[in-house]
């Protein structure tokens, strides 16, 4: 034991040398099985397709906010306007297919502009304006809802047509018993873990988030990579917002897209990426969404006050980034 | 062990030193610039000046006038409560926020519900539980923040969905509106300023009971207290007040509890305003965490720590509560409301952006 710790202090830590997933990967793969199992013997109805299928469906949308959440916060930023921008997305897309009855390509490529117009928005004046990004997005976000409220026109938007079912909890949103949005997420996922780990692009990402200075002094261009993740967490918001739309009826209402900001925070931080920057990983945000929706939909199960999951939520991010307090400071000591 | 050298932050006085030959012109739109207390007060008056300009050409929907400012009033009380509830813990820096607030509002809310309405305790009473729970909810945040090291972003997260949650558990998601819960709306009514009042706009309680009170208990404890300088000092420099010998981890601890004890405090007072405790009443719609932010980072609260004042936060919260009231008489039906948003995402980006170029302009980093 001693002969690797001395091993490890020579060594200069090589990052290509990264484990394939993390400890924080694999407890919250354990925590997620356990969990199923046990709500499985508890409540049968649990473990069957008609209950995982409406899980994972509302699992995608905050799976996919969670990539550019994820790579937002490793930079060592943050985003409180997505909520905003799925409505914004949403409201604008959601009229625009009563108006028109446009194809579904034409229709998630309006959103995704808007949310990609709206997240170059706070791109620009966090890399340029040089100011918090916290500040930045609580700022846009109330610029934002005035916009989607102002779209709304203190009304709901009804009528919306099935242009979206695809991405739905009905039988035109699965394949082969997939669904459609949570595939789509999980490869949104897959390709971020790829570029984030063996993209020179990527690792700028967590260098930036390391030492911002130090990454411009060695030439990163450190602007334009910033502007870039918040350009890329808008347009997932605006496709979001696409399987927002899905879930929901066809009438759309001003509540759209509030406090989604948090469950994606929640999911990316339970996922086990560091709130300083620097540090994280797609894949662990990919199973915290899943931790959290497991959790609201086995409450539900079980028939406790639907309330609680958001009390179990809070214990949850307590304990997982509890554990990786500990586990740092165990390794410090050590 | 230190991982990381701190960069040297320069302490720089908030006054930049005296540059001979400068115009009395040029001060004053440095001081504009820099100043963040001139800046709010240039915008106040602004905005009173242009309103009341609207409101003279016919443009508002009614008047304009000291009665209709003062009344507005009754929304500075949580405002600029919690905005100093936010002061405190980003001042106490290592990216210090409290999330929580809302969340606290809801529970302490419902708790003093209870006490004081079905299990009938007297005021006084029922107020000093309330403050406790408040205390012991910041307490969690202060232990989970300054003890255990979580960064207040996810500890304060954590702790909003838990405690929002438990207010709605906990109530059963039915508002407590008891008789003698609807006769302490009293405690929220106008009333004439004592002494001097006859010929004064009347003034919401809310604003002589608690407001003002906390403002200057929070200006005592800040600007004459061990412990308030002790809480710029690891604000501004964590490392060095460590080394230096001050109980950085107790102050900040502090930080937190006190921030949950005014979140009890603005939970009475909505519970009067409402005349009934509402087990989502600091978390519906936007919350109330996110315009408090708001507030101290427009107040000039650096939200890096160990900067910012109360004058401005009660100048921030003025300055939005005033305008916010004009625009809703500018605006028919919805509209209004609409633009607060508008104006308030406008006047701190607009607020933050300017302080960059400020000390682009100055040459000075602050």
């Amino acid at each position: 034991m001693s002969a690797t710790a001395s091993e490890r202090r020579s060594a200069p830590r090589v990052r290509a040398g990264q484990p394939l997933v993390t400890a924080q990967e694999l407890i919250l793969v354990v925590v997620i099985a356990v969990m199923w199992v046990v709500l499985g013997f508890t409540t049968p109805a649990f473990l069957t397709p008609g209950s995982l299928q409406p899980l994972l469906v509302a699992v995608a949308p905050i799976a996919l906010i969670g990539v550019g959440m994820t790579c937002v916060i490793i930079t060592a930023g943050i985003d409180v306007s997505v909520g905003a921008i799925v409505m914004v997305s949403a409201v604008t897309t959601g009229k625009f297919l009563v108006d028109s009855q446009a194809p579904l390509p034409l229709a998630v490529l309006l959103a995704m502009g808007v949310g990609a117009l709206l997240g170059a928005l706070n791109g620009v004046l966090i890399a340029y304006g040089r100011v918090h990004a916290i500040i930045v997005t609580f700022g846009t976000a109330n610029l934002f809802q005035f916009l989607g409220l102002r779209i709304f026109n203190s009304s709901t938007v009804n009528g919306i047509p099935p242009t979206f079912e695809v991405f739905g909890r009905g039988a035109a949103g699965s394949f082969l018993g997939v669904p459609i949005s949570f595939a789509i997420s999980v490869a949104v996922v897959l390709i971020a873990w790829w570029y984030l780990r063996n993209v020179r692009g990527g690792r700028h990402l967590y260098a930036i988030g390391g030492n911002a200075k130090a990454a411009r002094l060695i030439g990163v261009r450190t602007g334009r990579s910033v502007l870039a993740v918040y350009l890329l967490t808008g347009a997932l918001a605006g496709l979001a917002a696409c399987f927002v739309i899905a879930q929901g009826t066809s009438t759309l209402d001003q509540s759209v897209g509030a406090g989604m900001e948090l469950k994606v925070i929640a999911a990316v931080v339970i996922g086990g990426t560091s709130i300083l920057g620097g540090r994280g990983s797609v894949l662990g945000t990919l199973l915290g969404a899943v931790l959290v929706q497991s959790v609201t939909s086995g409450v539900t199960q079980l028939g406790w006050p639907s309330q609680l999951s958001d009390l179990l939520v809070g214990v949850f991010i307590i304990i997982a980034v509890g554990t990786d307090i500990a586990r740092k400071r165990l390794r410090s000591n050590r | 062990m230190i991982r990381k050298a701190a960069p040297a932050t320069r302490a720089v006085p908030a006054q930049a030193p005296d540059r001979p030959a400068a115009s009395w012109g040029k001060k004053l739109i440095l001081g504009l610039l820099t100043q963040r207390l001139i800046l709010l007060a240039v915008l106040v008056v602004i905005v009173l000046v242009a309103m009341s300009l609207l409101d003279a050409n016919g443009y508002l929907t009614a008047p304009y006038d000291a009665d209709y400012l003062a009344a507005s009033l009754i929304n500075a009380v949580p405002l600029a409560m919690l905005g100093l509830a936010q002061m405190l813990v980003i001042l106490s820096g290592r990216g210090g926020i409290d999330l929580s607030v809302g969340a606290i509002v809801s529970l302490t809310g419902i708790i003093f519900g209870f006490a004081y309405g079905p299990l009938g305790l007297p005021l006084p009473i029922a107020l000093l539980i309330t403050v406790l729970a408040g205390a012991a909810a910041g307490a969690v945040n202060g232990l989970l923040v300054a003890t255990f090291g979580f960064p207040a972003l996810i500890a304060t997260l954590a702790t909003f969905y838990a405690y929002k949650s438990l207010a709605l558990v906990v109530s059963g998601q039915r508002p407590i509106s008891s008789p003698s819960i609807q006769d302490f709306y009293s405690a929220a009514r106008p009333v004439e300023i004592p002494l001097i009042g006859g010929g004064l706009p009347n003034v919401p309680l809310g604003v002589f009971t608690f407001l003002i009170p906390v403002v200057l208990i929070v200006w005592i404890v800040v600007n004459k207290t061990t412990f308030g300088r002790q809480l710029y000092a690891i604000g501004t420099n964590d490392i060095a007040a460590r080394w230096a010998g001050l109980p950085a981890d107790r102050t900040r601890f502090f930080a937190y509890l006190l921030s949950g004890v005014i979140s009890s405090l603005v939970a009475v007072v909505t519970v009067a305003q409402f005349a009934s405790a509402r087990p989502d009443a600091g978390v519906s719609g936007n919350g109330m965490a996110l315009p408090a932010i708001t507030i101290a980072v427009l107040g000039g609260v650096a939200i890096t720590g160990g900067i910012g004042r109360v004058g401005g936060i009660v100048l921030a919260t003025l300055l939005i509560v005033w305008l916010n009231a004009g625009i809703l008489l500018a605006f028919e039906g919805n509209d209004g409301t609409q633009f607060q948003f508008l104006a308030l995402g406008v006047i701190l980006l607009a607020a933050s952006l300017l302080n960059t170029f400020a000390t682009r302009f100055t040459g000075e980093k602050s």
